[in-house]
């Protein structure tokens, strides 16, 4: 028994130690147990996942486990990055949760959402986990269901989580079917449902069952993933889920999405043709483009938070992308540095969208609202969230001394490469691509200096804010450990160098792609170097140096009222709120958001000159989903309200049918 | 050693030049509209004078407001240290990358910005908003340049590019290269905050930008937003003069060679910002709606540089 | 020398037809306009200075004399009478325009990259900006409402296919060269008694307008 299978078999076991203990342990102490309990179940999984891309491989069969297919086990780099990625979240996660759910026993401290969270985290370590065809699938309908259970945790609390819970219902179990049906073709063409035999057979497969395969899954796992246009559910459940719930599920299940993504394209199905690489890659940059306009825009926190999710799986896509199409171009060592970009993209955006969730959920806690254009004045009342909230938007933005940005540089360095010999296609794929990712840094700068400075800076814009105090000290410390690790990952990301050589390298989709000393990162096949840790050094220490200078030569501050043109004292309600804060740049993208905009202007009485009142209102609808999800919801309907003539009531019919479906599936057989 | 000692010395020129090069293009500007203007020593003069002031700050700004000065002046520092102004061959080639040099002065504009807003004025916000949204729309111009400049050598390092250009001058020549310089200077403007984009005489509400977002400084921490300032326009006119007329520029660190290039490039920064200003005398600001037509110009001229350069080459 | 030469005249070449779609002002477009008559001679100049063949040496005389200076001052001659200055509202906007121009150029580059396999020579590398120039007139025409500014599109096709037929056979027969210019030289004087009329009726040159005229 190596260290992969002692850790992993020990989150598995505490997983049901925390399922049992969410259940008996009282309203008092539950919160803190299972969020003990959850913590330890990451640590044991990011212990595996380092076990795992430091080089132990681990399989195991257990055929008593399940009826005909048995349970099949294989974790290899590629899966001990996803496990360490998925580990590291619920760590964090799980002490954030000791305060965050509280004692109340209501809501996120139910019995039912305690007791479904350490199993929710043990089925997203199952899916990397995961050998074969039927373990995978029954490991991620696992992994859908809790988190489904998890969404309707506060499902007293609002009507829209109601909501929310039935779209992301209904997209899972399309995306789980599509996946399913995927898959399945997959293993009967290959004649094996093993991870091992399909990767032995995938070589002779006709372009068509592996094409067919390759769009069907990446469907599924794109809808998991939250890429535009698969995308509705994700703002919805995001925003309406438990903060520590979103944090699971934005940091670790959509990534998971993407594990199923690299696993089936680069190592089940070995590569493929460009066509489908440039497919992913437009999917990628609608995603990024369209998700990160849509967080612009947006006043609510966590659904900000949740489009920044888009946009970044986005982003990854396009390394993907990227590394798909190096690959088949015969340069291996530029598909293996974009591979490298996307999968330290993935664990870069687990790191800061785990604090940025944990920080939102603290301050709905602390204010009672999600509404930016509420909020304010956090930075004297929270200061130390406002400080650790930075740090997750430092890296959100993609600005140097954010991890975010490592990545994204790896990610433009693997773009910015020319082949001679690529084609037309590539010479105007690439500049096209680095024009997409630049915009959306660019709007991801935007987006995040909104957050944080409307959010968290200058006066309180509504009472919730007003009475604001400081989270207590258990989420601090699971968000004080998301930033560590965020601040760690932005310096010397180079420790993560030899696992991600490894991982690529297992992929057999390149030499190892990055290497360099402690302080400069290299690339094979690419001459730009860059020094995260020397950025940071220069940077702190220039301007820590200029302030203590400034303070040391100069004179004291002195606190004045700003300048209120004469007509003081400044009020809250002449802050610039969110929504004006976005409002040039939603006028710039005028044609691709669509806002619908009315003003109604109220005459006086007495004059038709006088103008009583100007109301204005505005609603930014999510384009995608008018146009192509309420046609698709109005047909469904409709076919439903057609089929309500099939069911009587009479209990005889219903029998009936069952007879004729069985008569006729008996029938199939036997004509066959 | 030497190139730590040569890196302190560059961003010390850059530091004591960038007022100068501001003073200059106000000089150069009066005398071109026929008023008599001030020396070209008037923004070392109006430092020293802010920097003996007393600095007070909004009753309700919080530790951004104070840092935000500091950081700004931390990222044009770092990169008038790193970048080849005077050499191509600095200490540290991980941080002349062109794209990191992008992400930090962009890390300077944020940090103004978050200041802005932290003010809780209406100008601070309103300064803050139009900043970030010209910032974002810039930034693909920005990269498709830097994707025109770097595929000739095969990397984003600054000092490579600036090093090739020197040694081989026939391959900046080309139409590519003009177009990409095109589209690099008009996002130069935009970033400096210059005309047409952002006006930096005025201080009228309606058109502010940079100057709503710095509204509320007084004393110390003015001076050093202004003094940042200035080296952010120094920067980017030295950048945009390395990398076209890339001339003069030292390639091994003899003190010679590095007394010529710190003339040569106080030459070109000269001409570069007596250009910029004739050109203002002639043009007006652009409303800020208007602003989104100008980048969108600049972005095509970007890539037309990127297909130019595998079209015509 | 030529070849660096070549290649700067078409890149004036398409920048001006961008810069056609960037300005507003009708005066600017025709100065534009006038640029890229320059620009296109220029290209055929070179041509008949590197393969010294006097025919395409008169045709770059005849090309010249026409988008230089007959042309332009045509245009300059309905601008005088109507009173319109600005494309105030084109059907698509300006910022959408200059994107929609940047994709037609990579498309017209892609378009054109067997139709250079098929004949590799220097010039003809520089074919896809004459295509490029064509499909930015076709849009320009498509989505602007002044008469002016659709002259100036199809112009800038025109301009665009002299410029293919240049670069990418290293010349065209005089004849045909003149054919085609006269046959232009008769559409612009015909659209230029349309707009006097539609501006006298309509008082405006919006061929929107034109609409009434089927009611």
């Amino acid at each position: 028994m190596n260290g992969v299978a002692a850790s992993l078999g020990a989150a598995f076991v505490l997983a049901g130690v925390g399922g049992v203990a969410g259940l008996a342990v009282p309203a008092r102490w539950r919160s803190a147990a299972v969020g003990a309990v959850t913590a330890a179940v990451g640590v044991a999984g990011a212990v595996s996942g380092v076990a795992a891309v430091s080089g132990t491989g681990w399989q195991v069969r257990l055929p008593g486990l399940l009826p005909l297919a048995g349970v099949t086990l294989a974790v290899d780099p590629l899966a001990g990055w996803f496990l360490l990625l998925i580990g590291g979240v619920a760590a964090v996660v799980g002490v954030y949760t000791i305060g965050y759910a509280g004692t109340s026993g209501l809501g996120p401290a139910a019995r039912g959402s305690s007791a479904v969270l350490p199993v929710f985290v043990a089925a997203m370590l199952l899916v990397p986990a995961a050998g074969s065809v039927s373990t995978f699938l029954l490991a991620w309908e696992l992994m859908a269901m809790a988190s489904l259970l998890l969404v309707l945790s506060e499902h007293r609390h609002s009507r829209a989580v109601r909501s929310a819970a039935l779209w992301y219902a209904a997209m899972t179990q399309a995306g789980f079917v599509v996946v399913l049906l995927g898959l399945a073709w997959l293993a009967a063409a290959v004649g094996g449902e093993s991870f091992a035999a399909i990767r032995a057979g995938a070589a002779g497969l006709s372009p068509v069952v592996s094409g067919g395969v390759f769009l069907l899954c990446v469907a599924g796992f794109a809808s998991k993933a939250g890429a535009v246009p698969l995308h509705p559910w994700l703002p919805r459940a995001h925003a309406e889920a438990p903060s520590h719930v979103s944090a699971l599920m934005s940091a670790a299940m959509v990534k998971l999405g993407v594990y199923g993504i690299v696993r089936l394209g680069f190592d089940l199905l070995g590569g493929g043709p460009r066509w489908w690489w440039l497919l992913l890659g437009a999917l990628g940059a609608v995603s990024a483009l369209y998700g990160i306009l849509q967080a612009a825009v947006a006043a609510d926190l966590k659904r900000l938070l949740a489009f920044s999710t888009s946009e970044n799986v986005g982003l990854i896509l396009l390394g993907l992308a990227a590394a798909g199409v190096w690959a088949e171009a015969g340069q291996p060592a530029v598909a293996g540095v974009a591979l490298a970009a996307a999968l330290l993209h993935a664990a870069n955006h687990a790191g800061f969208k785990t604090l940025l969730f944990c920080g939102a959920g603290s301050v709905l806690r602390a204010t009672g609202t999600r509404d930016l254009d509420r909020m304010g004045g956090l930075s004297r009342r929270m200061p130390a969230t406002t400080a650790l909230f930075t740090v997750g938007v430092l890296g959100a933005a993609a600005l140097p001394l954010g991890n975010g940005f490592i990545s994204e540089w790896l990610l433009l360095q693997s773009l910015l490469h020319r082949d001679p010999a690529g084609g037309t296609v590539l010479t105007i794929a690439a500049p096209v691509a680095v024009a997409v990712v630049a915009l959306t840094a660019g709007v991801g700068v935007v987006t995040y200096v909104k957050a944080l400075g409307v959010g968290f800076l200058a006066r309180p814009r509504g009472e919730g804010a007003a009475a604001a105090v400081e989270s207590p000290p258990s989420m601090l410390a699971g968000m004080g450990l998301a930033a560590a690790v965020c601040a760690g990952l932005a310096v010397v990301p180079v420790v993560l160098a030899p696992a991600l050589d490894r991982v690529v390298t297992g992929l057999r989709a390149g030499p190892g792609p990055l290497g360099g000393s402690s302080a400069t990162l290299r690339l094979a096949g690419i001459a730009s170097t860059i020094s995260p840790l020397w950025i940071a050094v220069g940077v702190v220490g220039l301007a820590v140096g200029c302030a203590a200078a400034g303070r040391a030569l100069g004179r004291a501050r002195r606190r004045v009222p700003a300048w209120d043109c004469g007509d003081g004292p400044l009020t809250a309600r002449m802050e610039y709120t969110a929504t004006a804060f976005a409002e040039p740049l939603q006028r710039v993208f005028d044609d691709v958001l669509a806002p619908e905009q009315a003003v109604d202007v109220t005459q006086s009485a007495e004059s038709a000159y006088l103008v009583r009142a100007v109301e204005y209102r505005r609603r930014l609808p999510d384009r995608v989903e008018a146009r192509l999800y309420r046609p698709l919801i109005t047909a469904v309907d409709a076919i439903g309200r057609a089929a309500r003539a099939l069911a009587t009531g009479s209990v005889h019919r219903y029998l009936a049918y069952m007879l004729a479906a069985l008569v006729a599936v008996l029938l199939a057989g036997v004509v066959r | 050693m030497i190139p730590w000692l040569l890196a302190a010395g560059q961003a010390v020129l850059v530091m004591l030049v960038a007022p100068l090069l501001i003073g200059l293009m106000r000089a150069v500007r009066a005398r071109l509209e026929g008023r008599a203007g001030g020396r070209v020593l008037q923004p070392w003069r109006e430092l020293r004078k802010q920097l003996r002031k007393e600095p007070l700050i909004p009753a309700d700004a919080g530790a951004f407001f104070t840092a935000a000065p500091a950081v700004l002046v931390a990222t044009s520092v770092l990169v008038a240290a790193v970048a080849p102004f005077l050499s191509t061959r600095g200490p540290l080639s991980g941080v002349a990358d062109l794209v990191v040099v992008v992400g930090l002065l962009l890390l300077g504009a944020v940090a103004l910005a978050l200041a802005g807003l932290d003010t809780g004025t209406a100008f601070g916000g309103m300064g803050a908003s139009r900043e970030m949204i010209i910032a974002a729309l810039v930034e693909p111009t920005l990269l498709l340049a830097v994707f025109a400049l770097s595929t000739r050598v095969g990397s984003t390092d600054l000092g490579a590019i600036v090093a090739a250009g020197a040694t081989r001058p026939a391959e900046v020549f080309t139409p590519a290269s003009a177009l990409a310089a095109a589209a690099l200077a008009l996002a130069t403007l935009a970033e400096a905050g210059r005309l047409p984009v952002d006006n930096p005489a005025t201080h009228l509400e309606l058109t502010m930008v940079h100057e709503a977002m710095v509204l509320e400084y007084a004393g110390r921490d003015l001076a050093l937003v202004e003094w940042a300032a200035a080296m952010r326009l120094t920067i980017l006119l030295g950048l945009l003069a390395n990398l076209f007329i890339p001339w003069g520029v030292a390639t091994d660190p003899h003190p010679g060679a590095l007394a010529v290039a710190a003339g040569v490039f106080v030459v070109k920064l000269a001409a570069l910002g007596c250009l910029v200003a004739a050109g203002e005398v002639f043009l007006a600001k652009l409303r800020l709606f208007r602003v989104p037509e100008l980048l969108a110009g600049s972005f095509v001229l970007g890539l037309l540089a990127v297909v130019a350069s595998s079209v015509l080459a | 020398m030529t070849d660096q030469l070549l290649n700067l005249a078409c890149g004036l070449f398409l920048l001006t037809a961008v810069g056609v779609l960037w300005r507003r002002e009708l005066a600017a477009l025709i100065t534009l306009l006038t640029v890229q008559g320059v620009a296109l001679a220029g290209i055929a100049v070179l041509l008949a200075v590197d393969q010294r063949h006097a025919e395409t040496a008169g045709v770059a005389l005849a090309v010249g004399i026409l988008k230089i200076a007959v042309l332009p001052y045509l245009l300059r001659r309905i601008l005088a009478r109507v009173p319109e200055a600005r494309e105030t509202a084109p059907l698509v906007n300006v910022a959408t325009s200059l994107l929609a121009a940047a994709a037609l150029t990579l498309l017209a580059y892609a378009a054109a990259r067997p139709l250079i396999d098929l004949a590799p020579s220097p010039t003809a590398g520089a074919a896809p900006v004459g295509i490029a120039v064509m499909l930015i007139g076709f849009f320009l025409a498509a989505t602007r409402r002044r008469a002016i500014s659709q002259i100036v599109g199809v112009l800038l096709i025109d301009n665009g296919i002299a410029a293919v037929a240049f670069l990418a056979t290293g010349g065209v027969p005089l004849l045909v060269e003149l054919g085609v210019s006269a046959d232009l030289l008769l559409a612009v004087l015909v659209l230029q008694v349309l707009t006097t009329r539609l501006h006298a009726a309509f008082g405006g040159t919006d061929l929107d307008d034109l609409r009434e005229l089927h009611d």
